[in-house]
This record gives C-alpha cells, sequence and structure tokens, in this order.
C-alpha cells in the first residue's frame, strides 16, 4: 500500500486541563476528499490546526507523505473558519492570494513577478480577479471563501485542510465552492473539510471522520452515519437522523406521462 | 509674522534637536504602533512604559552603588528593557499557568512593578537626581541632547530595518498566525520580536511624552492611518506621517503659547488630529457613514412603493395616491421615488409615477412572491381575511430560490385564493432559456432539452417540439401537444422532469 497522505497516529492535544483530543488516530489516502464532523466543541478545528502544525501534539504524532510534518512545511495549504478571520485587516484580496507564495520567498528579497502571476492566476481560478484591490472585508461571504481558496491554491500544496468553508454561504456558493473541491481533488489533492452539515455529508465526501474529543469513527459516509452512532456522539440534540439512514436510496419518483384528447376542445 | 511663528524656532538648535529627534520617535512609535493595534496589544504597551519606571530607577541605583556614576543613560536605558522583559516574562507566565485571563494579567504585573518603581524612587529620593515627575508625565520643555539624539537614531534605523526586512512575516503571523506557522514560520518567535521592538519603542518615546503618554504616541497615529488605509504598507507609512505631524504641531503650540508641557501637547496634538480624520475619513469615517444611512432606503419600503402598481403596472399613480397607500413618512417615500428613480424603475413626471419596464418586471416579480406567499398561508390554514396582511409582510422574502420553492411546494398554482393570477418569472421564461415544464403556461411553445427521471407511458423524444395546453384537474395536470399534433398529459413530477428551451 503507498504512504497515506495524513497520517494521526495517537494524537492528544490539550488547551487546558481537559483534552480536546485524546489518542485520535487515522490514515487518510492520497487523492481524497474527507469530511470532519462531530458536534461543536468537538475537536474538529484543532484536528486541523494539529495537522497543520499550529498546535503541537502533547502525545503522537502527525505525519504527511510519510515524512514528521514538521518537515514537510508548505505542502498544507489552510483554509480558515470565518470566524478566526479578523476582515478588518488592512489587507487587499490580492495580498491575501499573494500570501500563498509566501512560503517559497527567501526572507531577503521580495515577491517577484512569478510569485505576483501564480497569484493572479490563482485569483483568476475562482473568478476574483476583478475584485484584486478590494480590502477583504468588502466581499461577500462566498467571495471571501474563494479568496482563501485562491490563496491554498497559490500556496501549490498537495494537502488542503478548510474549516468550515461552508458556513454563512448561500446555496449557490455552497455549489461553487464544492465544485472547487472536486476539481482539486480530481488534480490529485487530498482535502479534509470540517463541515457541521449532517444532511449533505454524505453526499459531499468520500470519507468521514467522526470525532468528539475521541475519535468515534472513520470511513465511508454509509459506515459512519449510523443513527445509533451519531446518536451517541451528539446526544440526542440532533433529532433528525431518520431521513440520513445510512445508505439506502430516496424512494424514486416515477413521472406518469399519459395520452390524451385535445383540451382544448370540448 | 509668519516668520516669527514657523521659521523663527527652527533657527535655535535645541528645537532642531529636539524636532528632529521627537519625529524619529514618532516614526518608529508609528510603524511598530500598526502592529500593537492590529494585535490588540495597546493594553501591553502602556504595561511597558510604566515598568520603565523601576528599569530607570534601577538601572540609576545600580550605576551610582557600584561604579559611582550618575544618570547613567545607557545602564537606566538596560534596566528599562530587562524591567519590560520582565514584566513580559510575568504576564505570559501567569496567563499560561492560571485562569486569569491576558488583559488582568497585565493590570497585575504592570501596575506591580509600577509600584515597586514608585517606591525604590521615593525611598532612595535624596540619591536619585531624576525627575520623577516629568518623566511620568512628560517634560515641560523638551532637552534632547546629541547623545540622546544619537541613541533615537540608532534605535529607529534597527526597528524600521527589522520590519521593512521581516515585513511578510509580520504581516502573516499578525493576519494568520495559522497559516504563518503551517509555513514554518515561527509565530512564537516573531511575538517576542515584535514585543522587543515595542519595548525599545517605549524606551525611546519616553522621554519625549512621559510614562503615562506613551499609549498614545504609539496607538494614536497609528489608529488614524488605520482609518484611511487597506493596506498594512500604507498604513504605516501613514502612521508614521501622522506622527511627525503630531510632533510638529505639539511643539510649535507649545511654543507659541509657552508655560504648557510639550509632551501632553503632542499627545492631545495626535488625538485631536485622530478626532478629525474620524469625522472625515472617506470609508471609515462618521460622516462618510452618516452620508451612507442618509441615502439608503430600506428595501421594503421600496416593495411597498411598487406594490402600489400591483393592480394595473401600466398605470400613472400621482404621489398623493402612493402616500396614501405606504405607511411611512412622506420624506421616506419620497426618497425611495428618488432611488426608484435613479435605479430607473419609475418614470416620475412631476406628480405622476409610472413604472419603467425593468420597474415593472420587479413590481410582477414582487407580485408572484406575494400571491404565492398567499397561497401558501391558506394551505397552512390560515383564515383568508389575514392571508394578505400576512403574505403582504412575507413578500418581502422574494428571492428566487424562496419563491421557486414555494412554487414547486404548492404545484405551481395558477390561481391565489382570491382568484386573481399569479404571475409568471418574466425574466426566466424569455426566449431561449430552459425550464422545467411544470414551470410553463398555457401557449409556451419550445423544444424538448433533455428527460431527467424516470418517466412512464409514451415516450418522448429530446428534440421534440411542444406546445403547452391548458392545465387541467384543479392545475394539477400539465397538456402538451407534439409535434406530431397528439396530445399528452403529464402529472407534476413528470412536468419537472422534462426540460425544454423555450422557442
Amino acid at each position: 500500500m503507498s504512504t497515506p497522505a495524513i497520517k494521526v497516529q495517537n494524537v492528544t492535544v490539550s488547551y487546558g486541563p481537559t483534552p480536546a483530543l485524546l489518542d485520535v488516530s487515522f490514515e487518510v489516502p492520497s487523492g481524497q476528499l474527507v469530511g470532519i464532523i462531530g458536534p461543536n466543541g468537538s475537536g474538529k478545528s484543532t484536528l486541523i490546526k494539529t495537522i497543520l502544525g499550529f498546535k503541537k501534539p502533547d502525545v503522537g504524532s502527525v505525519e504527511l507523505f510519510g515524512e514528521p510534518a514538521d518537515q514537510v512545511r508548505g505542502r498544507v495549504a489552510y483554509v480558515p473558519q470565518h470566524g478566526s478571520v479578523d476582515w478588518e485587516f488592512p489587507i487587499t484580496v490580492r495580498d491575501v492570494a499573494l500570501m500563498g507564495r509566501y512560503g517559497k520567498i527567501p526572507w531577503w528579497r521580495d515577491a517577484s513577478a512569478e510569485d505576483k502571476r501564480v497569484a493572479r492566476e490563482a485569483l483568476e481560478m475562482v473568478r476574483m480577479e476583478e475584485f484584486e484591490n478590494r480590502q477583504i472585508g468588502q466581499l461577500s461571504g462566498g467571495q471571501k471563501q474563494r479568496v482563501f481558496m485562491a490563496r491554498a491554491m497559490a500556496q501549490g500544496a498537495d494537502i488542503l485542510l478548510l474549516d468550515e468553508p461552508f458556513s454563512g454561504v448561500d446555496a449557490a456558493t455552497e455549489r461553487a465552492i464544492l465544485d472547487v473541491l472536486q476539481r482539486t481533488k480530481e488534480s490529485g489533492r487530498t482535502l479534509m473539510v470540517v463541515h457541521h452539515d449532517l444532511a449533505t455529508a454524505a453526499e459531499y465526501f468520500d470519507r468521514l471522520v467522526l470525532v468528539k474529543q475521541r475519535l468515534y469513527a472513520y470511513g465511508t459516509p454509509k459506515q459512519v452515519l449510523h443513527p445509533e452512532l451519531l446518536s451517541g456522539v451528539y446526544e440526542g440534540r440532533l433529532k433528525v437522523f431518520s431521513s440520513l439512514s445510512h445508505g439506502d436510496a430516496p424512494a424514486e419518483v416515477v413521472g406518469q406521462v399519459k395520452e390524451s384528447k385535445d383540451p382544448t376542445e370540448s | 509674522m509668519f516668520y516669527d511663528l514657523i521659521i523663527a524656532p527652527l533657527t535655535e538648535s535645541a528645537t532642531q534637536r529636539a524636532l528632529l529627534g521627537g519625529s524619529l520617535v514618532a516614526i518608529v512609535c508609528g510603524v511598530i504602533g500598526c502592529y500593537v493595534i492590529l494585535r490588540r496589544m495597546a493594553f501591553l504597551g502602556d504595561a511597558l512604559s510604566h515598568a520603565m519606571l523601576a528599569g530607570v530607577t534601577a538601572g540609576y541605583l545600580f550605576m551610582q552603588a557600584f561604579f559611582n556614576r550618575e544618570t547613567h543613560a545607557g545602564a537606566m536605558l538596560v534596566g528599562s528593557l530587562l524591567a519590560g522583559l520582565f514584566t513580559v516574562t510575568a504576564i505570559s507566565f501567569v496567563s499560561k499557568i492560571s485562569r486569569i485571563k491576558e488583559d488582568a494579567a497585565i493590570g497585575i504585573m504592570y501596575t506591580g512593578v509600577f509600584a515597586a518603581g514608585g517606591l525604590l524612587a521615593s525611598y532612595f529620593s535624596e540619591r536619585i537626581h531624576v525627575d520623577i515627575y516629568h518623566f511620568v508625565m512628560g517634560s515641560s520643555v523638551l532637552v534632547i541632547d546629541d547623545s540622546e539624539l544619537w541613541m533615537m537614531a540608532i534605535v529607529a534605523a534597527i526597528l524600521l530595518a527589522i520590519v521593512i526586512i521581516f515585513f511578510r512575516q509580520f504581516q502573516i503571523t499578525s493576519f494568520d498566525p495559522v497559516m504563518a506557522s503551517s509555513l514554518g514560520i515561527s509565530v512564537i518567535a516573531f511575538d517576542y520580536l515584535l514585543t522587543a521592538c515595542t519595548s525599545l519603542v517605549v524606551v525611546s518615546a519616553v522621554p519625549l511624552v512621559g510614562v503615562i503618554l506613551v499609549v498614545g504616541m504609539l496607538v494614536t497615529p497609528a489608529a488614524t492611518a488605520y482609518l484611511i488605509s487597506d493596506r498594512l504598507g500604507r498604513m504605516q507609512v501613514l502612521a508614521a506621517i501622522f506622527g511627525i505631524t503630531s510632533v510638529f504641531g505639539g511643539m510649535y503650540i507649545s511654543t507659541w503659547v509657552g508655560k504648557i508641557s510639550t509632551g501632553p501637547m503632542i499627545v492631545l496634538f495626535a488625538t485631536l488630529q485622530f478626532l478629525f480624520v474620524l469625522l472625515v475619513a472617506p470609508r471609515y469615517g462618521i460622516l462618510a457613514d452618516w452620508l451612507r444611512r442618509r441615502s439608503m432606503v430600506p428595501q421594503q419600503l421600496v416593495e411597498d412603493v411598487l406594490g402600489c402598481f400591483r393592480k394595473d403596472p401600466k398605470a400613472a399613480l400621482s404621489k398623493s395616491v402612493v402616500n396614501k397607500y405606504v405607511s411611512a413618512k412622506p420624506e421616506e417615500i419620497r426618497r425611495a421615488i428618488r432611488w426608484l428613480d435613479s435605479r430607473d424603475w419609475l418614470d416620475v413626471d412631476g406628480d405622476q409615477l409610472q413604472l419603467t419596464d425593468t420597474g415593472r418586471q420587479e413590481a410582477v416579480r414582487l407580485l408572484r412572491a406575494h400571491r404565492l406567499w398567499e397561497t401558501y398561508l391558506q394551505h397552512l390554514g390560515m383564515p383568508e381575511t389575514e392571508l394578505h396582511d400576512r403574505a403582504h409582510v412575507l413578500e418581502h422574502m422574494h428571492d428566487e430560490e424562496t419563491v421557486d420553492y414555494l412554487d414547486d411546494k404548492l404545484g405551481h398554482p395558477l390561481q391565489d385564493p382570491h382568484g386573481a393570477d399569479i404571475p409568471i418569472d418574466e425574466v426566466k421564461l424569455t426566449s431561449g432559456s430552459k425550464v422545467k415544464i411544470a414551470n410553463l403556461r398555457e401557449g409556451h411553445e419550445g423544444t424538448i432539452e433533455s428527460l431527467e427521471g424516470k418517466l412512464t407511458g409514451p415516450s418522448l423524444t429530446v428534440g421534440g417540439h411542444i406546445k403547452v395546453g391548458p392545465r387541467k384537474e384543479n392545475g394539477e395536470v400539465w397538456t402538451l401537444r407534439l409535434a406530431d399534433g397528439r396530445w399528452v398529459e403529464l402529472d407534476h413530477s413528470a412536468a419537472d422532469s422534462i426540460v425544454v428551451k423555450l422557442d
């Protein structure tokens, strides 16, 4: 079997006396689109931050492409949660996209024409080039997400980690973002996405990680979205599991067409 | 007159030194201050300056006791930096180790260190020949000697070099520390470097304005720049400029008036300068905000005005009729009419108002939403007398998706509960657009574009031409005439599965 893109081994992370993640282990093969689900405060964002190397695990390790995470810097890109960004920061769309290149620019010199071109192309890819001089706070929810997607693209990373990219965007934007995620996956990259909507989780992702401090389940949506499992994790806070019944296709609707006589005559 | 006020002070070398030194300090204060306000570190800056009192007295006493030297500038500088370092370490220790949050930890530690400095100074008051009052409150006349000027220049050069070289690192660790660390940029290292830079700035600014007012130099010009810039680099340049203008403004005014302290005047000038920019800043200023609010018209009001044309979209109405039907203040209605006029939705001819084509389309869309909501409410079992008023409120939820959803859930009704026709979405049903048959009305013609989902009964062919006939059985059955003249009936789900490209 080939080396997994992401290998999380017995990871425990804590902010205070209680661990946010406890003994979490799983492997993600290359080229997968993986959803991370779990109730609020279950450690979903912490998991992302640990894989990124922002949070150091108290115990355990994270390997990316078979190497310790802190030796493969720059191959992981990150799209932050909406609420964790300072939208009033004095920075333009172009500056944010260019930030994707920071890992490749040596400290003694400025961003090159090549860096600027790559950043610009990334903006074009998400159709945000015409907004490049806007301050980032002056964009709609979906546009903001697209700018950060562009930054991740400009970084040219093999692994993308996204923290709730679908929160606060309308249905059409959600579709558009999902489309970008799918295309990114098809180009051979690995994606992990924090997601809160169980209703769409099965449709969007190849695999799901269900966490609440500990890893409750990891596998295909069919394996993870078991009502008993979910009600255990969500403690009855979600009561609409019936519609997520594991993998049963909805009853097929058959449209009826009948011959008839000319309704305009009578 | 002009010469006396502006030029004459410049000819004195003391003033020259003061202005030059003050400007150097103001530049670094502004540049570093930008990070201080963006990272919400203002309180920490305050703490650092207060901690200096302890550092200065300790440094003074140390040199006096061991080397018998009075007012040794270097020792006082090192003492200040050490006191700052001690305070910062103590703060982060307390906030990390306990449940005490950082702001409280800052409050505890810096007042403690400041108090220790004050006690030290009062206990040894006959041995210390430093004017503590002016050290804290700012000096009355700014005297900067050559060695101090050199020190300020060196500090400024070092700080500017650091800020320029590590611009990207400071930017990314301030904006998105998580990404910074994923790129291998040590967030903690740059936090410390920035705190060190802030200490250095504070230490060099205390002689200018005094311990208490240093925060003003650090924060106010940067905040002023923040109001008018959307890029970090620009903000830092402007912050430096606003710092320099404060120094010049403050010094000149204190020279002209005489008898008032320079330091406080510089800070007061910076504050007034901030308030002025706050008032007039083009995007984030109070005036701009007020103008924006004034020109804004509530969407609901606009729609209510459009709603007046509900009965006959082609009719011309007088303003008094509109005022009667819309419940809002006349001046608000006037503004709504002006807004509609500016969007070219309404032709205003003296007192007469008439919808333009686009305006009519909008009005029809609103009408469609209104009538669909009425139908929906009726389905919920709401008494007929309440339908209109409730729908009038709900019609403001008329985004395409909501309305189309309602339409579909209701089975694409033709009439509302009062028997009035529900208009179609004209914008969508134009020639060449691709729509589901369920959305079509009698008379629409087109070719079948695709068949989605399962269908039973006689087969329909993609590319075949169809014409929509009248709805049957309370509108629940669609009829189509095929190209060969045959007629077929479709139920709702069949009508939803066939997409037609309109002629």
